[in-house]
């Protein structure tokens, strides 16, 4: 491999990103992995396991790891931490009385060493649902402004509809390259 | 594997020699041969013989030795060769994934390519078997990410993205009413459902007591604030119904009910059912997720999009879901397709949007068991002469 080569090569992987979205089941995922990358929603089962989407968008190229968040899965997130450069926290909105859990497995991930310099996104997911709650409302629930080790931004937004979807997804783009490719 | 199957090799080269080296101290050392033979029963009629004569009774022996050491060892060879084969999993190969990713994407786009003509229903059907393949195609590159390199799984999911491309064109070009069918539906069941703004404040305050006061107690608190879901909480013995003006596309919620018998008539939105003990619940289709925690000694029964089953124990479960059921922690769940009907019912099938036609009751992923070819115990199919088949009272 000539020098050239390998210059080119770490040129390419600098527009690259390693984005992992979790949260609890049924939290809407993979309705957002699949809503984002333009795919069918309306037969997603429960996953049993975890979705990898490579897209492409505004020149970047997005490695998208989808986890099941069911509570027998969620001991194995920690496999995928590694070299994650932004965190998709997907939350329920409608979902009142998991919203404990929810703060709790969030906060236990922000205490991850491995994912210590990730971006995080927080995803207010349903907003299409009658009984959602606002994203002010889970901005308190979840404490997020006790977070000072990530740079964070909460979005509401209804995977189903695919309604500010992208706003998030734009945020957390700017946010990580502004960190990771400033040689540009 | 490679690493492996040299050495087993190195062994066999290995041993060799020291056959040959036995042989050769055995020839030169004839004089003390004698000596040994006293002690072995087999051959102390030899010992008496000459000694030439001995020799060539030995050469032939220590022939037969070797032939028997060497089959030993080929034996041997053959059988760690076995050994190995049955652990490693001929799945997990390289060139095993590319052929079959290969051989899958060619049948997939032979396929698509006869997704247009005049047969509209053909066509579709036909999308519907292209968009199945490619989910598991897709599946099955998420089983191999684990053995396969950066590279192949970049240039699989690459090859899929554009498979995925491409059906989406076919679908678009091959009915594009569906598509603004399927939008006018979600837009059906929003309205009925609107919540004023201000109301969504309150609930805050409902999702701040929810997190201090323990699971059991927030439930019953959770239905008084948001008034737009409907249920029966803390009922014993009774018989409980709801009809379709009641429910209307909103949230049902049933919770700490023993002994009861439940008929929903009408399409809720999500149906959840909370410590529910020796109940018998019957609803009409729901249009997204039935959630079940805590049941046990029950029978259920309803058609639904998804349903998610969770710390439940010997419940029945009469079912028709169009996407897929899941249990978590859960022992002795059975199941059969559903069967209840009521007069209404197809008008609330129309309403909750569900394909009558899709039905995979009998596929169940049990998150606690993760193994793969073996099914878990945790559920299992009612046969069917023990079916439910009359629900009426």
């Amino acid at each position: 491999m000539g020098l050239l080569t390998i210059l080119k090569k770490l040129k390419q992987k600098e527009r690259e990103m390693r984005l992992l979205i979790l949260g609890l089941d049924n939290a809407g995922k993979t309705t957002i992995l699949k809503k984002f990358n333009g795919e069918d929603v309306s037969t997603i089962s429960p996953t049993l396991g975890f979705n990898i989407k490579t897209l492409e968008h505004r020149g970047f190229k997005l490695n998208f790891w989808d986890v099941g968040g069911q509570k027998s899965l969620r001991s194995y997130w920690r496999n995928y931490f590694e070299s994650t450069d932004g965190l998709l926290w997907v939350v329920d909105s409608a979902d009142r009385l998991r919203l404990q859990d929810c703060g709790q497995e969030l906060s236990k991930l922000l205490k991850e060493e491995r994912l210590a310099g990730a971006t995080l996104l927080i995803f207010a997911n349903k907003q299409d649902l009658p009984g959602a709650l606002t994203k002010e409302a889970i901005q308190e629930a979840l404490a997020l402004d006790e977070i000072k080790s990530h740079h964070w931004c909460i979005v509401s937004c209804s995977a189903v509809t695919g309604e500010n979807l992208l706003t998030g997804v734009d945020w957390m783009l700017d946010d990580i390259a502004a960190r990771i490719f400033t040689a540009d | 594997m490679i690493i492996k199957a040299s050495a087993a090799v190195g062994g066999g080269v290995e041993r060799s020699p020291r056959v040959s080296l036995t042989q050769k101290k055995k020839k030169r050392s004839c004089h003390f041969r004698k000596q040994s033979h006293f002690s072995n029963m087999e051959t102390a009629t030899e010992a008496s013989q000459e000694n030439k004569f001995a020799t060539d009774s030995d050469g032939a022996k220590i022939q037969e030795r070797i032939q028997k050491r060497n089959q030993e060892r080929i034996d041997g060879v053959e059988r760690r060769k076995e050994e190995k084969e049955t652990r490693s999993v001929p799945e997990e190969n390289t060139e095993y994934f590319s052929r079959t990713f290969q051989a899958e994407l060619a049948c997939i786009e032979e396929l698509l390519s006869h997704c247009s003509g005049e047969d509209r229903a053909e066509v579709v059907r036909k999308l519907e078997e292209t968009t199945t393949k490619t989910a598991q195609l897709q599946k099955f590159v998420n089983d191999s990410v684990m053995f396969l390199t950066q590279y192949e799984l970049r240039r699989s999911q690459a090859a899929l993205q554009k498979l995925q491309s491409s059906i989406t064109e076919a679908r678009d070009k091959a009915m594009p009413k569906k598509k603004f069918a399927f939008r006018a539906r979600t837009q059906d069941t929003a309205p009925p459902v609107a919540a004023p703004p201000a109301q969504s404040g309150e609930v805050d305050g409902g999702g701040g007591a929810s997190e201090k006061s323990p699971p059991g107690a927030a439930t019953p608190a959770q239905s008084e604030e948001a008034p737009e879901q409907c249920g029966f909480s803390n009922r014993e013995g009774e018989l409980l119904t709801k009809t379709a003006e009641e429910i209307r596309q909103g949230d049902v919620l049933l919770s700490h009910l023993s002994n009861c018998r439940v008929r929903l008539f009408g399409s809720p939105s999500t149906l959840h059912l909370k410590h529910i003990d020796s109940c018998e619940i019957l609803c009409g289709p729901v249009s997204t997720s039935v959630f079940v925690d805590h049941c046990k000694n029950s029978t259920l029964a309803f058609p639904c999009q998804q349903l998610r089953t969770h710390h439940t124990t010997d419940t029945q479960v009469y079912l028709h879901v169009t996407c897929r059921a899941i249990i978590e922690d859960c022992q002795g769940v059975s199941l059969a397709p559903f069967s209840w009907s009521y007069p209404t019912m197809d008008a609330d099938y129309a309403v909750s949007g569900l394909d009558r036609d899709r039905n995979n009751w009998s596929q169940v992923d049990d998150f606690n068991w993760l193994a793969f070819r073996t099914p878990s115990p945790n559920w299992s199919v009612i046969p069917e002469a023990d079916r439910k088949t009359s629900w009426d009272d």
